[in-house]
């Protein structure tokens, strides 16, 4: 997760959101293993956007996925050249 | 990164730039103000103010959740950082805040168990990993956060973690945007809208800007690009006599909110009467405190909370920078007694804080326009 740092913007604090993308999933405890751009790994709440796969981006906000983020989902992941981590 | 470089398209931006020059009347002075601290900071940081004709100005709003915190209620969390056996925890900016005696950084260097987490889940997880502790989580932020609080107090009910509990400060977006618009002080013409509150709660509750108020908005995404087309899409209803909510930010607001969000929310907060807000005073239900049903998870009715109401430093301009008034630049210590190292006021703290981010990016363009 991105530290509270003035060249970043502050994540949990501020209005701001980050596109993480789903690794694996745990849906019995309603939380994903999710990656931010730079690889970096965190547990993220989904219970805001149920069901969730992985490959799937999610626009995370303190630690809970607020919707599904702009970009390539899983289905479309291939025909842009992008893959899941 | 896609669908974020996009977004930072530096040609898109000069032809955005273009459309905005074409839209202006020459004659006609613009006052946008962007409501979120984040949209601030990216304004700041590439540059998006200088793109703009010199007549159309952006007026800093009250939406840094740290900036618009009361002296009196970060002293309520030093308090409950002193307590025996507590480990504090709260976001990384909540640090630094000055309270009227210390910050919490001070407490900590004093032997306070201060920790900086990334979610409430994180402050849960050192809950369970401390079973013998008390685990107090300062919660602030507006209805982008609560959800995540919201969530982690549901799983602390359910997991019957009763070593952990919430200090709630979390605010909401409408009654400070209703007071300013109400202030006499306050000449705003069209607004630039939160984009990831408006995830949680939809562009519905703007309305009442436009449809009371006769000023246009529209909620935007955070990269410059977005603040960009926000600004002209502001511009031309204005030009075209318009008044509407348009939603910049479709690809990820929707009309209606999130429905789960909301639900959960609902669930586990309710309004408080009134909540003081730093610079805009006290106003009625603005707040969140937790529900009954919560209330065992209640840090203010698990201990003896201060409470107390503290005035901002004589000094402090932060009141008037959060109204839009003045400019960080125009206050007494800006830049001098106070800087984002050694902050006075929460605008300089926070890097969504208006001061800060002017201080860390906008002061070298002016002192260029000053020269």
């Amino acid at each position: 997760m991105t530290d509270c740092v003035a060249a970043h913007g502050c994540i949990t604090c501020g209005d701001q959101a980050i596109p993480m993308r789903v690794a694996i999933v745990d849906s019995e405890r309603g939380l994903a293993l999710c990656s931010d751009a730079e690889g970096r790994r965190s547990s993220v709440e989904t219970a805001l956007v149920e069901p969730v796969q992985p490959g799937e981006l999610l626009l995370v906000h303190a630690g809970t996925a607020l919707a599904r983020a702009p970009g390539p989902q899983p289905a479309e992941s291939a025909a842009v050249g992008e893959t899941a981590p | 990164m896609r669908f974020v470089d996009e977004f930072r398209d530096a040609e898109l931006g000069r032809a955005l730039a273009e459309e905005i020059h074409a839209t202006v009347e020459p004659e006609r002075h613009y006052k946008i103000m962007e409501v979120c601290g984040g949209h601030t900071h990216a304004i700041y940081k590439y540059g998006v103010d200088d793109l703009l004709p010199s007549n159309v100005e952006f007026v800093h709003g009250p939406g840094c959740p740290v900036c618009v915190i009361p002296m009196g209620r970060v002293d309520d969390g030093i308090a409950l950082a002193h307590e025996p056996g507590v480990i504090f925890t709260c976001f990384g900016d909540m640090l630094r805040v000055p309270g009227s005696t210390e910050t919490l950084l001070d407490a900590k260097a004093q032997g306070a168990d201060v920790r900086i987490v990334y979610s409430p889940l994180d402050a849960l997880r050192i809950a369970k990993e401390n079973p013998d502790r008390e685990i107090v989580f300062f919660a602030i932020g507006f209805e982008t956060t609560a959800p995540s609080t919201a969530l982690t107090l549901r799983r602390a009910k359910a997991e019957g973690a009763r070593n952990f509990s919430v200090i709630c400060s979390h605010v909401t977006i409408v009654p400070p945007l209703r007071a300013l618009l109400e202030s006499p002080e306050v000449r705003l013409d069209g607004f630039i809208g939160p984009g990831h509150v408006a995830t949680v709660i939809g562009a519905r509750p703007f309305q009442f800007i436009p449809e009371q108020y006769g000023k246009p908005l529209a909620i935007s995404g955070f990269e410059p690009l977005d603040v960009l087309q926000s600004v002209l899409m502001v511009l031309r209803q204005l030009v075209e006599a318009r008044a509407e909510v348009e939603n910049q930010y479709a690809r990820v607001v929707p009309w209606e909110g999130n429905p789960r969000a909301l639900e959960i929310m609902d669930e586990v907060f309710t309004l408080r009467d009134r909540f003081e807000w730093r610079g805009l005073g006290f106003i009625s239900e603005s707040a969140l405190r937790l529900s009954d049903d919560y209330a065992e998870w209640d840090a203010e009715e698990r201990f003896a909370v201060p409470d107390v109401r503290v005035a901002d430093p004589k000094a402090c301009q932060c009141g008037e920078v959060l109204r839009g008034v003045i400019k960080p630049w125009e206050c007494k210590v800006f830049g001098t007694a106070c800087t984002p190292e050694r902050p006075i006021g929460t605008c300089m703290v926070s890097s969504e804080g208006a001061c800060a981010a002017y201080y860390n990016y906008g002061r070298f363009a002016r002192e260029r326009e000053v020269l």
